[in-house]
């Protein structure tokens, strides 16, 4: 049964791709657009296959970044969050800088970052640290807002010391909103890494990018955005995997202890 | 229950534990080499033949004969700034940028022209007839929307007497020009060492309007090689070693375009074999042209385009250019 429900899950995606990618193949076939603007997917998968190990290499770089960038953000955003469900002050604070934070076009300033921090493995990890604590503290700061005041209440006449209820109370419900915050940052994070190495690298699927579209290699451009899309996805899956671990109430297919 | 939250706590604990340790492990995976003086040269663009001097320079060993290790970055529209600051020891610029650098007070200098001569021009398909500037009427220009753009075009026309009002000026940026000049605009700004001779391999009809035989004032040198002031002052020993291995590579590509193409293509695989190979070809007597030594700078160089610059009120004043370029790094 979970099986045949599974399948209704990703078939309506699965025959859209299909869909997509079979006319487009038979377009690129049988029209006369140059493979420079839209390559067939066909010569893309080649591509994909031609270039793998380089692929691999810059991927490499690439998570360099992404991985410590991503980790930095989940140790600030919870912290951040608790800060600023405790203290009114800190909300008020820094909320709009949060905001802001997100609003500075990084290109712009680009220069600055890498006087700052270099042309190294730095300055990549704190853009992917950055893209990815917004998600997750706007996210926090909600989850706590949310939390039942009532069930505090009700621990408080239990006598319940504040780790218990912090342990009992806080954390069940406000893991499903950092889980739903880490996912959008896993999705950015790779995102976030390219654009860093745009500024300024040695190595990386972004070098690689820039790579194939100075040389007029748009089919080696849309292998990389292959491998970029692959990335995202996993990095996704393995959130969701987390997420199913940590909190296994709130799986579909969880049967309450109770029932 | 109290025993399942523990869990959670010890899943999320594991999960950031694991993270942070990327993160250190990331952090401190840096290599340390002790032998040879680290360098950074920072390229302002996708590796292409201008490069090739220093590809050959780092494959044949030149570099390491100078007791250096060259890293290549590639930092498209930070070097001034990063070479300026001091950040990094050398960059790829051009002529007009440190021009405009100067008198921003960066204290960047120009050690070396890679090519002598200014290889960059207007190209358009044939069929749409644009000969010469005044052809420019009525036609639509593809590029990246800054100020020098316009006034070159502009005053191209003006010595023509045609109007540049009748020019409608489109931002493409990042669009592959020879697709721009296909569709969304008739002519573009291209270096014809690498845009060019990709133009010729894919077979294109297209007319080439050279920049410097147009006005002897737009033979400005681009690329060129910057390092700063402070390293010329305090290191200016460093700065002749790194110099004398990069010559030593550009002649290389010059007297052996075959093997440099060959040395860059394996170095950056990603390119595009055939394009490295013609673009270097074409390249290779045009690196030095017919000046004494690689990377030489004319004093007059400097001067005419700076007066045109102050001409077309792109500048208000003349930088100092004693200080701008430099040929004592040059043997």
């Amino acid at each position: 049964m979970a099986e045949i429900k599974k399948l209704n899950n990703i078939a309506p995606a699965l025959i859209l791709i299909v869909l997509v990618i079979g006319s487009w193949e038979l377009i690129s076939n049988f029209s006369d657009i140059p493979t420079y603007i839209l390559p067939a997917p066909s010569a893309i998968v080649r591509a994909l296959a031609n270039n793998f190990g380089l692929l691999l290499y810059h991927s490499g770089y690439t998570f360099a970044a992404v991985l410590p960038g991503l980790g930095l953000a989940i140790i600030i955003s919870p912290l951040l969050a608790l800060l600023m469900d405790r203290f009114t002050f800190f909300n008020k604070a820094l909320y709009p800088l949060l905001v802001i934070s997100q609003a500075v076009p990084i290109f712009a300033v680009a220069p600055l970052i890498l006087i700052w921090f270099g042309v190294g493995l730095l300055p990549k990890v704190l853009i992917v640290a950055l893209v990815c604590f917004f998600p997750l503290t706007i996210n926090l700061v909600d989850g706590f807002s949310q939390v039942d005041p009532e069930a505090i209440e009700l621990m408080q006449t239990m006598r319940a010391n504040r780790l218990l209820i912090t342990r009992s109370v806080h954390l069940p419900s406000t893991l499903p909103y950092f889980f739903s915050g880490l996912k959008i940052a896993a999705t950015y994070s790779v995102l976030g890494a390219i654009i860093g190495e745009w500024l300024a690298a040695r190595a990386g699927l972004g070098i690689y990018m820039l790579r194939a579209m100075h040389s007029f290699r748009t089919v080696d451009l849309f292998a990389a955005i292959i491998v970029v899309v692959v990335l995202s996805l996993a990095l996704f899956k393995l959130v969701e995997l987390a997420g199913n671990l940590a909190m296994p109430w709130q799986r579909t297919d969880y049967e309450h202890p109770e029932r | 229950m109290v025993l399942t939250q523990q869990k959670k706590i010890v899943i999320l604990i594991t999960l950031s534990l694991l993270l942070f340790s990327t993160l250190l492990a990331g952090g401190c995976a840096k290599p340390k080499t002790e032998q040879p003086e680290s360098v950074t040269l920072l390229l302002d663009w996708t590796p292409n033949t201008n490069f090739s001097g220093i590809y050959s320079a780092i494959e044949l060993g030149y570099y390491r004969e100078e007791g250096l290790e060259v890293v290549l970055v590639q930092a498209p529209g930070s070097v001034i700034q990063m070479v300026g600051a001091n950040r990094a020891e050398f960059g790829f610029s051009f002529q007009e940028e440190v021009t405009f650098a100067r008198l921003a007070e960066i204290p960047v200098v120009s050690v070396a022209a890679v090519i002598q001569h200014n290889s960059s021009g207007f190209i358009s398909l044939k069929e749409r007839g644009i000969e010469s500037p005044s052809d420019f009427e009525g036609k639509s220009y593809g590029g990246w929307g800054s100020p020098v753009e316009e006034a070159t075009i502009r005053a191209l026309m003006e010595r023509q007497g045609a109007d540049f009002g009748r020019v409608e000026m489109i931002t493409t940026g990042e669009v592959d020009q020879l697709v721009a000049i296909e569709r969304e605009a008739d002519f573009a700004w291209i270096f014809y060492g690498w845009t060019g001779i990709e133009a010729e391999l894919k077979g294109l009809d297209f007319n080439f309007i050279e920049l410097r035989l147009e006005d002897p004032a737009l033979n400005y040198y681009t690329p060129v090689l910057i390092s700063n002031e402070a390293l010329i002052d305090t290191n200016p020993e460093l700065v002749r070693r790194f110099m004398r291995a990069t010559a030593k590579g550009y002649i290389f590509a010059i007297e052996n375009p075959e093997e440099a193409a060959r040395i860059l293509t394996e170095a950056v695989p990603e390119l595009n074999a055939d394009l490295v190979l013609a673009s270097q070809l074409w390249l290779a007597a045009r690196y030095q042209a017919e000046a004494e030594t690689w990377g030489l700078q004319k004093l007059e160089t400097w001067d005419n385009y700076g007066k045109w610059l102050l001409e077309h009120g792109l500048i208000e004043e003349m930088p100092e250019l004693e200080k701008a370029f430099t040929n004592a790094f040059l043997d």
